[in-house]
């Protein structure tokens, strides 16, 4: 038995926190590798060790049979890995073949060439079919497709060994299952990968052998057709977990948000929304679907004040909102975790209770006269550490230490904590394991029964089937098709995704 | 009338490019700081010091190149000082840049002293200025090829330095990486490339063109040097690159206003207003347009028209 990869008695601390604790973990090569286990369990940590970016405190890593010391990527990547990062690193004002050809650039008389970097991006987008402009500004693009650029900065690379953390958590079921065909062709051909994901039926699917983290430790290493998913998720959690769509009581109240006649458009003047009409009632969650890249950013970013619809008008409880502005926007009612959360969820340099702060800094009783009253706010900041089961040491602790996981459960926190008749979510559990996802969804849940409007969306179809009231299929820039959850099938949301009997039209 | 006429002719023009080449130098040197992510205040002391080094090296080598290349030395060695405390021992670069411009005017005074024995300037028959060069062709060409013909290398170095540094950091590799550094420092360094290596050198690139700026003031059009020679325009180059964002074609535009501002001052000064008054003027101008500028570029709100809604709603139909 060869392995690529073998980590031995790997210690990581920070401070008081041990992240990796005496981790042995071995990956044979040409194999598919899940590593799973809760937030903040360590799966971050640990693969950050093997890339060379975080330098452990005890342990070796060998890799092929050798004893490495890995001090920087620059090394992890002369010995063929590579890395897809749980929290993306690209460059947002360079191009997407920029990007991927960064570090490795094609020179031509010590000029950049461009037209050639372009050239084989294309080529290589197509080769591994996942579909890229690579003229386009990487600012300009949805996450899914900044995935989708990382997927391909690694794999561009010729990489024979690829880390990939969490590299579905905001890609399509379809989409992901063509990343994973394309991860089985290469892995049949040699190389080894090792994915890090929350989606249970996926790990179960791919993989070939699962390693299970729990609190910086090692569970466990078997093979995945030993396993089924109920034992997986005991192996994580100790418990099991509620995935079924939730019983609910039908409400019909009044309509709290309505959007009419809505357009807006990208940074280049391109139509992102075409002619958006929709309301969501008190007591209903609505749910947005739609491959990325249709609309559904903008369609957020409207609604939220952070971009200015080109026509249309926003009502909010019936009055119409004057100005396109975030402050306006949560006057008037809005909460919203946002899909980016390092970009727009939080302040990672600053702590827990800073963090949760944030959007409340006017009201009473956090602020008086001009000064914020911490104290509350760090009362505050502990209880809903509590109540979201975050992570952390206390409610000082900088956000940016946390793990991802962590992270989102912060901005969500924040959100749901407000008492607004609005609720704007998306991606809600972008990168959450399967005990905060279902303790996320009994929130969503709770607010709706309590009369809130809820507007959902989110890549993962089955989150949606379990919540919404009523799923509205994007395509194109416009709600192309409204379906119920009740009587519906992935299958018929798939095609209304896919524009149904309309051409589809690049989603890129 | 014939006040603008002696106001505005083309030998204002002249003094323009004339004035504005220092600014220009070092201001180009501050947009790779920039863009390697660095605040670098310290721009007027490596100016102010290459001033210095220039005349001294001038009078020693007898040669107005050695001294360009002496000065040049001079403000490389503080950027590399810069570079080492900031980078390297990650100091605040707003407090090692502001001390090493103390430490540059204070420097500069004492050794004036210390080797010639006077106060506030250096001036001698020995120090070689720098050859104005006549463009064959051109300055045949009438007033205006007269105009653009004439000046010390520097002046046309400093506009050709536009161009070379726009290729350098938007086309080689060098270029790109200093940008990614100050862009997205976890980018690099996850990609294997060392964002410190990036920022030393992007920090001595500004050096010798801050030296060459130096240069330029000291054995340019007047060769001497004064206290304080450099009266803000490092300064005045950190507010440029600000506004400009370290792009350096804006930062061209920038420095040009500048020094068709002071050309102008220097020009009203003769006219007997209050100096003082005068002087301030190109700043007043430069920050104020700047300013416009920067205010125009605001992303502007898209409307929809009649028009485009209906082609809109057509296609969905
Ligand atoms: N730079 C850091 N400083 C301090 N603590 C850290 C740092 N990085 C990670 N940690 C802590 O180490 C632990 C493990 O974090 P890690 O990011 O590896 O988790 P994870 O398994 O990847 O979780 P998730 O699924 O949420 O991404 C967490 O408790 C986290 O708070
Ligand atoms: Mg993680």
């Amino acid at each position: 038995m060869t392995f690529a990869i073998e980590m031995t008695g790997v210690t990581k601390r920070f401070g008081a926190v041990v992240a990796n604790r005496n981790v042995s973990f071995g990956v044979r090569q040409g194999e598919i590798h899940a590593l799973v286990g809760e937030n903040g369990a360590g799966k971050t940590t640990l693969m950050n060790v093997l890339f060379g970016l975080v330098q452990p405190d005890e342990g070796t890593i060998r890799i092929n049979g050798q004893t490495v010391v890995m001090d920087s990527p620059r090394r992890a990547i002369a010995l063929g890995l590579g890395m897809v990062h749980q929290h993306f690193k690209l460059v947002p004002s360079l191009t997407v073949a920029e990007n991927i050809f960064l570090g490795m650039e094609i020179v031509r008389g010590g000029l950049i060439d461009r037209k050639a970097q372009s050239e084989k991006t294309r080529q290589i987008s197509a080769e591994f079919g996942l579909k890229v402009d690579p003229d386009r500004r990487v600012s300009e693009l949805s996450v899914g497709i900044e995935q989708r650029v990382e997927i391909l900065k690694v794999l561009a690379r010729g990489a024979k060994i690829v880390i990939l953390d969490e590299p579905t958590a905001v890609l399509t079921p379809q989409e992901s299952r063509e990343l994973f065909r394309i991860l089985r062709r290469f892995a049949d051909a040699g190389m080894t990968v090792i994915f890090i994901s929350h989606h249970l039926s996926e790990v179960m699917e791919v993989s070939d052998t699962v390693t299970v983290l729990r609190d910086g430790a090692v569970v466990g290493t078997r093979p995945t057709r030993e396993l089924n998913e109920d034992e997986l998720v005991r192996m994580m959690v100790g418990r099991n977990v509620n995935f079924d769509r939730r019983p609910r009581k039908a409400i019909s109240g009044r309509t709290v948000i309505e959007l009419k006649e809505i357009c807006a458009r990208d940074a280049r003047g391109v139509l992102a929304l075409r002619d958006v009409n929709l309301t969501v009632r008190s007591g209903e969650i609505v749910g947005i679907v739609g491959v990325d890249g249709n609309g559904q950013t903008e369609l957020a970013e409207v609604i939220a004040g952070l971009r200015a619809p080109s026509h249309g008008e926003i009502a909010v409880n019936g009055i119409t909102i004057a100005e396109s502005h975030p402050r306006a926007m949560r006057e008037a009612g809005l909460a919203h975790v946002p899909a980016d959360r390092l970009a727009r969820g939080v302040d990672a340099s600053a702590s827990i209770s800073a963090n949760i702060l944030m959007g409340r800094q006017y009201a009473q009783p956090w602020a008086g006269r001009g000064l914020i009253r911490w104290g509350r706010v760090r009362e505050f900041a502990r209880g809903l550490i509590k109540r979201f089961d975050i992570r952390a040491r206390n409610e000082k602790t900088l956000v940016k230490t946390l793990s991802g996981g962590n992270m989102q459960k912060v901005v969500v926190a924040r959100e749901f904590s407000r008492e607004t008749p609005f609720l704007l979510v998306d991606q809600p559990t972008r990168g959450v394991d399967i005990g905060a996802m279902e303790r996320i969804h009994d929130e969503i849940m709770l607010k709706r029964d309590q009369g809130a409007a809820i507007l959902l969306i989110s890549v993962q179809i089955d989150e949606v089937l379990a919540l919404a009231d009523r799923i509205l299929v994007m395509f194109a820039g416009r709600i192309s098709g409204e379906v119920d959850p009740e009587k519906t099938t992935e299958d018929e949301i798939g095609l209304l995704m896919a524009g149904g009997a309309e051409r589809p039209r690049a989603a890129a | 009338m014939e006040v603008l006429e002696r106001i505005f002719n083309i030998a204002l023009i002249a003094a323009t490019l004339r004035t504005t080449a220092p600014i220009l130098l070092v201001s180009l040197g501050g947009t790779f700081t920039t863009k390697a992510g660095i605040f670098n205040i310290g721009l007027e002391g490596q100016m102010l010091l290459g001033a210095f080094f220039a005349v001294l090296g001038s009078i020693w080598t007898q040669s107005a190149l050695g001294g360009v290349l002496i000065g040049v030395t001079a403000s490389v060695v503080v950027a590399g000082i810069f570079s080492l405390f900031v980078v390297t021992l990650r100091a605040n670069e707003v407090v090692v840049g502001l001390a090493l411009n103390l430490l540059a005017g204070g420097l500069t005074i004492t050794l004036t002293k210390a080797i010639f024995g006077t106060r506030g300037s250096i001036v001698s028959g020995d120090i070689v200025g720098m050859p104005r060069i006549e463009l064959p062709v051109i300055h045949d060409l009438g007033p205006l090829g007269q105009m653009l013909s004439g000046f010390t290398p520097l002046v046309y170095l400093s506009f050709a330095m536009v161009f070379v540094v726009w290729l350098i950091l938007y086309r080689t590799r060098i270029g790109l990486h200093i940008r990614v550094t100050g862009e997205k420092p976890a980018a690099a360094e996850a990609l294997g490339i060392s964002t410190a290596a990036m920022q030393h050198i992007a920090s001595l690139f500004c050096g010798v063109l801050a030296g060459l700026a130096g240069a330029h003031l000291s054995l340019g059009y007047i060769t001497m040097f004064a206290e304080n020679m450099s009266s803000g325009r490092g300064f005045m180059a950190v507010a440029v690159l600000i506004f400009s964002n370290g792009d350096p074609v804006r930062v061209l535009f920038g420095c040009l206003l500048f020094g068709f501002a002071d050309a102008l001052s220097l020009r009203l000064q003769t006219f007997g207003l209050s100096s003082y008054l005068v002087l301030t003027v190109p700043y007043l101008v430069t920050l104020a347009a700047l300013f416009a500028l920067t205010y125009r570029q605001r992303p502007k709100l898209f409307r929809e028209t009649a028009e485009t809604l209906s082609l809109i709603r057509r296609r969905q139909a």
